[in-house]
């Protein structure tokens, strides 16, 4: 092969007599070996490796169930929901009706009953999304109701939907706007959460949705999951 | 036969042919007709001067391999076996340049726990020579990368982002020219607009410049630099549906480039794309999708005497 390519190239050029020239070969090279490799490399990565390892392992809480994230809602969707919330109100006084609302499909893995470790965090979020403050005019509660009956129904927490209408605690008759804690994901229009380009102010907290929920498993060592069901249709 | 694999593609792509001497663009060769011994002489094949082009884009803090249960790349990629791929290269080929072109960063675990800097390390060691900086590569915060990158022994190109008012004021370079075994290659980066990617918190006083005329300026002062080949290292995405600049786009509206090595669409091209640019000339466009799962390689073989123009032509 590489003797032709030569042999071609000298053609060509020898053809094109003075003609100045570039020839290119490209190729696309897969990154396997049969055998485990083990060179320069290995020195430098193996501390890191195995020092990550035993990070991913670390157990930073429990919890006494299993839970799974299922339609309409579930204890470990109320759970994710409930943590991302206490994470981000812990310390304020909330003067604005305000609920977190994040997707089901953004939570990748199951919390199983026993140790929690780092690593099933990761998995449980492995997406680097970032939680951001949403100002919605009232009118939106109708999109949220619309987009969360179509879904068939996702993590919220302080609020309910009852028989299709959102009910957040601490609503007022007088309220013209509602704070929603949320994903940057959902809040770019990622699953089809269109309704948050009606936007009109927008707090991004820069904190990671994964740093917030294993700050809370640490925070209360053994996690408790609300089970009640919080949307019906 | 060297590491031959279903993907290679049997391409050789000629800058600058003489098209009269021709039948044009897509002239067919079939193979072992054409390859006769009084061809290899040696004084035919030593004024050919040969610069071997390797790169990777989109690796996101793969330093280890897929899982052997992966459903697309089962044991595929990993450091390691990223060195062993290139050290044999360069056992071969005596005039290599390694590139990147971004999103080193993010991905595993080794992002979040190390900052990048494991990246940095493992790049080094590997002797990369430059890479653009990726959206990705600011989820550390500019302090984050600045500090990762002090562990970086390579240039990072940008020239399209301003970092002039922020802390990574005179870090990054514009173009960089390489010389190999005779040959002169310029080399610059452009990155996408982080605006709707990156926290406006994280990028702060970035100023976002054109792409396409920023690529324009950097690849006419490397070829007023006397610059044989032109690369663009481009981190602004393979094709989109609408108006924003691409890789596509970019090529298309360029003048000088010769090759733009992407990324951030990860986008596998298997063999690179070729698109006309405002001369009417081609130019070739290569990805190798991402994780570090494959290394993109392109020989480069310059005639003696200095291209300036024209056309180039594929023979399968």
């Amino acid at each position: 092969m590489r003797f032709g390519i030569i042999a071609l190239l000298v053609l060509f050029l020898g053809a094109c007599a003075s003609t100045d020239t570039i020839a290119v070969h490209p190729e696309m090279l897969p990154v396997k070996s049969d055998s485990l490799s083990s060179n320069a490399l290995t020195a430098i990565v193996g501390p890191y490796r195995d020092s990550l390892r035993g990070e991913m392992d670390r157990v930073v809480g429990f919890s006494p169930l299993n839970m799974i994230a299922t339609r309409p809602s579930s204890p470990l969707m109320n759970w994710v929901a409930d943590a991302i919330f206490a994470d981000q109100t812990r310390t304020v006084r909330l003067s604005t009706p305000t609920f977190c609302l994040l997707n089901k499909g953004g939570i990748r893995s199951t919390i199983n009953k026993g140790n929690i470790t780092f690593g099933d965090v990761f998995k449980l979020m492995p997406f680097d999304n970032q939680i951001v403050w949403v100002q919605l005019p009232i009118e939106c509660l109708k999109d949220i109701e619309t987009y969360v009956r179509t879904s068939g129904g996702e993590p919220i927490a302080n609020a309910r939907i009852e028989n299709g209408k959102l009910l957040i605690n601490g609503m007022r008759q007088d309220a013209t706007h509602f704070w929603v804690i949320t994903s940057d994901y959902l809040m770019n229009g990622g699953d089809k959460a269109t309704f948050f380009s009606k936007r009109t102010e927008v707090n991004k907290t820069g904190r990671l949705v994964r740093d917030a929920l294993m700050s809370e498993i640490q925070l209360a060592g053994t996690i408790s999951a609300d089970t009640t069901l919080r949307i019906s249709f | 036969m060297r590491g031959q694999s279903a993907l290679t593609p049997r391409y050789v792509f000629l800058f600058n042919m003489d098209r009269r001497s021709f039948l044009g663009t897509g002239f067919l060769v079939t193979g072992g007709v054409l390859i006769s011994p009084t061809l290899l002489a040696a004084e035919n094949t030593k004024r050919l001067k040969k610069v071997t082009i390797l790169h990777t884009n989109d690796t996101h803090s793969n330093i280890d391999p897929f899982p052997d249960n992966h459903a697309k790349f089962p044991g595929m990629g990993g450091v390691e076996k990223r060195m062993e791929l290139i050290e044999k290269i360069r056992s071969e080929e005596e005039h290599v340049l390694l590139l990147d072109s971004g999103d080193i960063f993010q991905g595993t675990p080794y992002f979040n726990k190390y900052k990048g800097v494991l990246e940095m390390k493992c790049m080094s060691a590997l002797g990369y020579d430059a890479a653009t900086m990726g959206n990705h590569d600011f989820d550390g915060g500019m302090d984050g990368f600045l500090k990762a990158t002090e562990y970086a022994d390579f240039s990072f190109l940008c020239a399209n982002y301003d970092f002039t008012d922020t802390i990574l004021n005179q870090k990054t370079q514009r173009t960089k020219v390489f010389k190999k075994g005779g040959v002169k290659i310029g080399v610059f980066g452009v990155g996408i607009e982080l605006k709707g990617l990156v926290p406006e918190t994280i990028y702060g006083k970035t100023q976002y410049l054109d792409p396409m005329k920023e690529a324009n300026a950097c690849a006419l002062e490397l070829k007023k630099q006397g610059c044989d080949v032109i690369i663009c290292l481009s981190h602004l995405g393979y094709e989109y549906g609408d108006a924003q600049v691409s890789d596509k786009v970019l090529a298309a509206n360029s003048e000088h480039i010769h090759l733009i090595l992407g990324g951030h669409t990860h986008t596998f091209l298997a063999v690179p794309t070729q698109v006309k640019n405002l001369a009417g000339n081609t130019v070739l466009i290569n990805q190798t999708g991402w994780g570090g799962v494959h290394l993109g390689r392109l020989d480069f073989y310059v005639d003696d005497q200095l291209f300036a123009k024209k056309e180039m032509v594929v023979v399968q």
